[in-house]
C-alpha cells in the first residue's frame, strides 16, 4: 500500500460524487499522463468503505453502490489491474462481483489476429515461460510481479485451450473491434459498449450509480479521421450516446500543443488530424462539468514534482445550481504509486 | 566510506524488497539469456545494446519487455540508425528473433561487430564516471550501474546464488564496434519484412507477418522488432503517412506488445526533418509509444564543439543533445520520481560505443587537475585503472 | 464624457438590451451568441430562459451538446442522427399543439451550439445555412402568427474545418452577416485584468487557449477573481436596428445568484457604470483642491511672490557676456556674510 492515502484529500471532492449526467474531462500531454488520475476515479467509486479512508470520501459511501465500466483504448487490462492493485483495488474480484467491467479497446481494435486455435503455443498462459512439465498455472515464470495467480486458476486455462470465444479471458468484459467506416463502425462500437453497460445495470438497485470512464477516445478519431467518414462531430455524438447510458462520464483526452494549437494558429494549414482533434476536445470541454488538466511544470522537470493539475469549471457546469472551486496544484507520483498533491511552495 | 564499497555489497534482485513477490517467481534471466528483472520493480527487461541508453530508461537498466521505444532524430545524420543497429546486434547475440521492417538484408550484414560484454569495456569507464557523478544520490547511481554490479563482479552477500548467477548468466549488454561486421551463427535468423505498397494500409502485411512470427514461435522465444526510419518516403509508399494507416499500425503494434508483454520489444526511429514534432501526426505516434527519445545532433563543425561540451579534456566532445520526452513505465504511471527526467543529456558516438552522459558546460580549461584531485573518495585503485 | 451624454446612452442602451433579452417586439429575430471556454454562454442562455418564463414565451432548445432537458425549457429537440431538415420539422412539430391553443404566442428557439452542425461530415453539400436558420424564424403556419426569436450559440474557439467550397464565405462570416444582433461574451475578471494592463500601457493578458501553453485548455481560475466582486459576464452587444443603424455597447450581467428568478426589473447594467471597471474619479478631483495640512506655512504672500519673480538668476547674467570661453562662468558677487577661503575657492 502506498504511504500516501490512495485518494489525496485535496482531490477527493473532484473525483467522487459526480452529479447525474455530468461529463468530466481529464486532459493529459505526452510528459504528463492521466492514468494515475483515472485510477483515482476508480478508487473513489470502487473502494469499499472502511473506517480509515481519507476524509472527504467516507461520507459518499453511504447507501449508493457504484459500478464502473472502463473502456480503454490505450492500455491493456493487465496494466490497469496491476496499477489498481497498488492502490488496494482488486479489479478481478470487483469484476466477479459485477461492480467493475473492463472493455478492451486496445487488443483487437484495428487488427484482430487470425484465429490460431490450432497452435498450442498461443495460449496466453504460456507467454514468456520456458517449457515446463508442471501443472499449468495462470501465472507462468517470468510474468510481471503483481500478476498474482488468478482465482480461476487452471480451469480457466483448460477452458481456453479449445474456446474460440474472445470473451473467455478473465476480467475483460468485451474486446472492441473496429470495422468498416463512418457512422456504421461507430454504431457497432457503441452497441458493444452499451451492451456491457446494460448488463452491469441489470444487477443494479435503485440509487446505484454507474460511472463510465473512456480512456482516450480521441485515439479513435486520430486513427480513423475524416477520410474514413469520422470527424469531431461524429465522435462527440458517439460520446453523447454513451453518456446517456451512464450516470456520470469521465473522458481522458490528449491536449498536446500540436493537437490543440496548430488548428488555430497556422491559418488553414493545419492537418485534418489536428483540426478534428482540437474541435473534439474543445467541443467536449464546452460540454464538460469540470476539466482536469494535467501538464508538466512550466519551468522544466523537477525531481519531486511530476506535473501540474489544474481543475477548471467546464462550459457545461450549471453555475446556478452548484459551485466548483477551481484550483491548481502540483502533484508527485511516488515510486509506490501513491500521489502527493500540494500547492505551489508547499511540499 | 566510498561508494564503491557499498555498491559491491549490494546484490541485485535480492535486496530489492520493493518487489515482494520477485523471489516467489523464478526470475527470467536464469532461463532466457538477455533478459533480467528490472532493479526498479522486477519486470523483465532486455538490453538495447547501448549501455548508457539502458541506464537512461527510468531505473529499469534496460528496455522493459512489451514496450516500444521511439527514437527521433533531427537533421540528416543517422545516429538513431546506429542505436538501432546496436539494438539489432544485441538481439542477434542474445539469440533473440530480430524482425527488421522495411530495409533489405544488407542492413543486417552491416551490423556492428562484437567486442565483448559491455561490462568489460565499461569497467574503467564506470569507475571514473562514478567519481564524476558524485552529485547523484548513491542509491540512484546504483540503479544506473546495476548491470556492472550484477554481471561482472559477483556480489559477495549471497555467495552461493550470486556466484552461480555470475558464472552462468551471460552478459546482459554487449559492446560493438561500428567499423567491424557482426558474425554470429544466429545472424541468419533475422527476418526482414519488406514494405509493399498497396491500396490498403501498407502496414497490414507487416502486422500479419509479425503476428504470425510471434504466435508460431516457441513460447520462450524473445522477439525484437526493429523499424528503421519509419515513414521515410524512400521506404514507405506515400499513403503510409495517412493517420488511419500509420496510427492504426502503431495501435495494433501496441496491442501486440501488450498481448505478448514478456516476449517482445520494439525500437523505431523516425526522421524528424520529414515529420516534425510539431505536427499532430508525430505527436500521436509519440503518444502511442512507451518511450520517446529525441536526438538533436550538433552542427558538423566538431572543432568548435571541442571546448563547449566535454566535461573534461579526456572525454570526447558531445556530438549532440539527447532529450527524453517519455520513458517507458515511468510515464505510464504518471511521471516524476526519476532523476533522469528533465536533465540535459549529450551523446557521443565513437567507434566502440554510443554514450549518453549529462550535458554540462566544461570548467575553465586547465582546471581539470584541480577537479580530479578534489574528486571525493580518493580511490586507491583509480590510478592503476586510469593511467 | 459629458454626464448628459452618458445618461442618455444609459437609458437607450439599457432599454435595448432589456428588449433583446426579453424578446420584446421581436427586436432581434436572429441573435448570435459568440462564446468561448473562458466565458461559456450557459449563464446567458439561462437568463434568456428565465425571462422567457416570466413573460410566458414558449422555449424550444435544439440540443447539439446538451444531454438532458434543462429547467424551464418547454420542448427539447435532440439532434443526434438527424438531418437538418428533420430538425426543422421536429422543431415546428413540437410547437403545433401549443400554437393551436394559443395562436399568438411568442416562442424562443435556442440552439446550444451550432458548431457540430457546421463541422459535421454527414451533412451533405446541399446544406444551406441561411435557409436552415430562416426556416425556424419564418412562420410555419400561415394562419397562426408566431413571433419566433432564434438564439444561436457559436463557440469561437472550436476551429473551423476547411471549406468544401473555397469560394463561399465561411460559416462564421455568414452567421455574423445574417444575425441582427451579435453578442460576444467575455469573462468579467478577464476584462478587468485586460483593462488594468491597458491602463498601464501593457500588452493585455490572454487566457486559456490563447496562452498557447501546452496542456492548458482553460485559464479561468478563481484566484484571478480574487475577492469575488468581479462576478458576472460581460456582454458585448452589436445590434443592427431596423433603420440600419448599428449600436455597440458593453454590458454586465450579474451572476444568477444575485437576484431571484422572479426578479422583474432590469438587472443588466452598462459596463461603464460598474465600479470595478470604472472606478469613480470625482472624489480624487475634489481632493486635489484641498491643501495638505501642515504646521508650516507653505504658501507665499503676494509680496513674496513678486520679489521671487524679480530675482535675476545667475545664468541669465552669464549669457550677456558673449566672449568665447566665458559662457560657463559663474558670476557671483560676494556678500559680507560670505566667508571667502582663498585656498579652497580659487577659481
Amino acid at each position: 500500500m502506498p504511504s500516501q492515502p490512495p485518494l489525496p484529500p485535496l482531490l477527493a471532492p473532484y473525483v467522487s460524487n459526480l452529479p447525474d449526467s455530468s461529463l468530466t474531462l481529464v486532459s493529459s500531454i505526452l510528459g504528463a499522463t492521466s492514468n494515475w488520475l483515472v485510477l483515482r476515479f476508480l478508487h473513489a467509486a470502487l473502494s469499499s468503505p472502511s473506517p480509515n479512508v481519507a476524509f472527504g470520501s467516507d461520507e459518499l459511501q453511504n447507501g449508493t453502490k457504484k459500478k464502473v465500466v472502463l473502456v480503454s483504448f490505450m492500455r491493456s487490462y493487465e496494466f490497469w489491474r496491476t496499477e489498481a492493485k497498488r492502490l488496494g483495488l482488486d479489479l478481478a474480484r470487483l469484476a466477479d462481483k459485477q461492480q467493475f467491467a473492463f472493455i478492451d479497446g486496445l487488443s483487437e481494435l484495428f487488427y484482430a489476429p487470425q484465429p490460431t486455435a490450432t497452435s498450442p503455443s498461443i495460449s496466453p498462459a504460456g507467454l514468456g515461460s520456458s517449457p515446463r512439465t508442471t501443472l499449468p498455472m495462470r501465472s507462468p515464470p517470468g510474468v510481471v510481479p503483481g500478476r498474482s495467480p488468478q482465482p480461476a486458476g487452471p480451469t480457466v486455462t483448460g477452458v481456453r485451450g479449445n474456446a474460440t470465444s474472445k470473451q473467455a479471458e478473465p476480467g475483460i468484459a468485451k474486446k472492441l473491434h473496429f470495422s468498416g467506416r463512418g457512422l456504421a463502425s461507430l454504431d457497432a462500437l457503441e452497441k458493444d459498449i452499451s451492451s456491457v453497460i446494460e448488463q452491469q445495470k441489470s444487477s443494479m438497485e435503485d440509487g446505484d450509480e454507474l460511472l463510465l470512464i473512456i480512456d482516450q477516445p480521441d485515439l479513435l478519431l486520430a486513427a480513423t479521421g475524416p477520410s474514413m467518414g469520422i470527424g469531431a462531430t461524429e465522435m462527440s455524438e458517439w460520446i453523447t450516446a454513451l453518456q446517456q447510458h451512464a450516470h456520470a462520464t469521465v473522458l481522458t483526452l490528449a491536449t498536446d500543443a500540436p493537437l490543440i494549437h496548430n488548428a488555430s494558429t497556422s491559418g488553414g494549414l493545419a492537418t485534418p488530424i489536428e483540426t478534428e482533434h482540437a474541435a473534439l476536445v474543445i467541443g467536449l470541454a464546452h460540454r464538460a462539468r469540470s476539466v482536469m488538466q494535467l501538464r508538466t511544470l512550466d519551468t522544466g522537470a523537477a525531481k519531486d514534482v511530476s506535473g501540474v493539475l489544474r481543475i477548471s469549471r467546464g462550459g457545461g457546469l450549471n453555475v446556478s445550481e452548484e459551485s466548483l472551486e477551481e484550483r491548481e496544484a502540483l502533484y508527485f507520483i511516488q515510486r509506490d504509486g501513491g500521489v502527493k498533491l500540494f500547492g505551489r511552495g508547499e511540499s | 566510506m566510498s561508494f564503491r564499497k557499498r555498491n559491491i555489497g549490494l546484490s541485485p534482485g535480492v535486496d530489492r524488497n520493493a518487489v515482494p513477490n520477485a523471489t516467489s517467481q523464478p526470475a527470467v534471466p536464469e532461463t532466457t539469456p538477455g533478459i533480467r528483472p528490472s532493479p526498479d520493480d522486477g519486470r523483465p527487461t532486455t538490453s538495447t545494446g547501448t549501455r548508457s541508453l539502458d541506464n537512461l530508461l527510468a531505473g529499469h537498466a534496460g528496455l522493459p519487455m512489451g514496450k516500444i521505444l521511439l527514437v527521433e532524430e533531427n537533421g540528416t545524420t543517422d545516429f538513431a540508425g546506429a542505436l538501432l543497429r546496436y539494438y539489432a546486434a544485441e538481439g542477434v547475440i542474445q539469440e533473440q528473433k530480430v524482425h527488421v521492417v522495411g530495409v533489405p538484408e544488407q542492413w543486417g550484414r552491416s551490423l556492428p561487430g562484437l567486442i565483448g560484454s559491455a561490462e568489460s569495456l565499461d569497467e574503467k569507464r564506470s569507475d571514473r564516471r562514478k567519481d564524476d557523478r558524485m552529485k547523484i544520490a548513491w542509491r540512484y547511481e546504483r540503479l544506473g550501474e546495476f548491470g556492472a554490479v550484477a554481471g561482472s563482479r559477483g556480489a559477495p552477500t549471497n555467495p552461493g546464488e550470486q556466484d552461480t548467477a555470475a558464472k552462468e548468466a551471460p552478459a546482459f549488454c554487449h559492446a560493438f564496434d561500428l567499423t567491424k561486421r557482426l558474425t554470429h551463427p544466429s545472424i541468419t535468423n533475422m527476418s526482414f519484412i519488406p514494405v509493399m505498397s498497396s491500396k490498403e494500409s501498407p502496414f497490414l502485411a507487416i502486422l500479419k507477418r509479425l503476428q504470425t512470427a510471434i504466435t508460431s514461435s516457441a513460447a520462450n522465444t524473445i522477439h525484437r522488432i526493429v523499424i528503421p526510419s519509419l515513414l521515410n518516403p524512400t521506404i514507405y509508399p506515400p499513403n503510409a503517412s495517412q493517420p488511419e494507416h500509420v496510427l492504426q499500425f502503431f495501435h495494433a503494434l501496441k496491442a501486440l506488445m501488450s498481448a505478448y508483454n514478456t516476449r517482445v520489444t520494439a525500437m523505431i526511429t523516425v526522421p524528424l526533418s520529414l515529420y516534425p514534432r510539431s505536427s499532430g501526426l508525430v505527436r500521436w505516434i509519440e503518444l502511442l509509444s512507451d518511450g520517446v527519445i529525441e536526438l538533436c545532433p550538433f552542427p558538423h563543425s566538431a572543432d568548435a564543439m571541442a571546448t563547449s561540451g566535454a566535461a573534461t579534456s579526456q572525454e570526447e566532445p558531445p556530438q549532440g543533445m539527447l532529450k527524453t520526452h517519455r520513458l517507458p513505465v515511468l510515464h505510464e504511471r504518471g511521471g516524476g520520481s526519476d532523476q533522469n527526467v528533465g536533465q540535459d543529456w549529450a551523446f557521443v558516438l565513437s567507434r566502440r560505443r554510443f554514450e549518453i552522459k549529462p550535458f554540462s558546460l566544461p570548467p575553465a580549461e586547465g582546471d581539470t587537475e584541480a577537479q580530479e584531485a578534489s574528486a571525493p573518495g580518493g580511490m586507491p585503485k583509480k590510478s592503476d585503472l586510469e593511467f | 464624457m459629458a454626464p448628459i451624454n452618458l445618461s442618455h446612452r444609459r437609458t437607450h442602451n439599457l432599454l435595448l438590451i432589456s428588449k433583446l433579452l426579453s424578446l420584446r417586439d421581436t427586436a432581434s429575430p436572429l441573435t448570435l451568441v459568440l462564446d468561448s471556454l473562458e466565458q461559456p454562454a450557459t449563464p446567458l442562455l439561462k437568463e434568456y430562459i428565465r425571462r422567457a418564463k416570466l413573460s410566458k414565451v414558449h422555449v424550444t432548445l435544439i440540443a447539439f451538446e446538451t444531454l438532458k432537458q434543462p429547467d424551464g425549457v418547454d420542448a427539447f429537440v435532440s439532434t443526434r442522427r438527424k438531418s437538418p431538415a428533420d430538425i426543422v420539422k421536429e422543431v415546428s412539430a413540437v410547437y403545433q399543439p401549443v400554437a393551436a391553443s394559443n395562436p399568438s404566442r411568442r416562442r424562443l428557439i435556442l440552439i446550444d451550439s451550432i458548431n457540430p452542425l457546421l463541422n459535421s461530415k454527414r451533412v451533405d453539400t446541399g446544406f444551406h445555412l441561411p435557409s436552415f436558420l430562416g426556416s425556424f424564424i419564418a412562420p410555419t403556419l400561415p394562419s397562426a402568427k408566431v413571433d419566433a426569436s432564434l438564439v444561436v450559440t457559436y463557440h469561437q474557439d472550436i476551429p473551423e474545418l476547411p471549406q468544401q467550397s473555397p469560394y463561399s464565405p465561411t460559416p462564421i462570416s455568414e452567421l455574423t452577416y445574417l444575425a441582427t444582433s451579435i453578442i460576444t461574451l467575455h469573462s468579467f475578471s478577464h476584462v478587468l485584468a485586460q483593462k488594468a494592463a491597458r491602463d498601464r500601457s501593457l500588452a493585455p493578458p490572454v487566457f486559456g487557449l490563447e496562452e498557447e501553453q501546452e496542456g492548458v485548455l482553460l485559464g479561468r481560475l478563481d484566484r484571478l477573481v480574487g475577492t469575488g466582486k468581479a462576478e458576472g459576464i460581460v456582454i458585448e452587444l452589436e445590434h443592427r436596428r431596423k433603420s440600419g443603424r448599428g449600436v455597440l455597447e458593453w454590458y454586465l450581467l450579474p451572476p444568477a445568484s444575485r437576484y431571484s428568478p422572479q426578479h422583474l426589473k432590469e438587472i443588466v447594467t452598462l459596463l461603464d457604470d460598474n465600479v470595478l471597471y470604472n472606478p469613480p474619479m470625482e472624489r480624487d478631483l475634489v481632493a486635489g483642491d484641498e491643501e495638505p495640512t501642515s504646521t508650516f506655512e507653505l504658501g507665499l504672500t503676494d509680496r513674496q511672490r513678486r520679489e521671487r519673480e524679480g530675482v535675476v538668476l545667475p545664468y541669465f547674467d552669464a549669457q550677456h557676456n558673449d566672449g568665447p570661453g566665458e559662457g560657463g562662468r559663474i558670476l557671483y558677487d560676494m556678500g559680507e556674510e560670505d566667508d571667502f577661503d582663498e585656498e579652497e575657492d580659487e577659481i
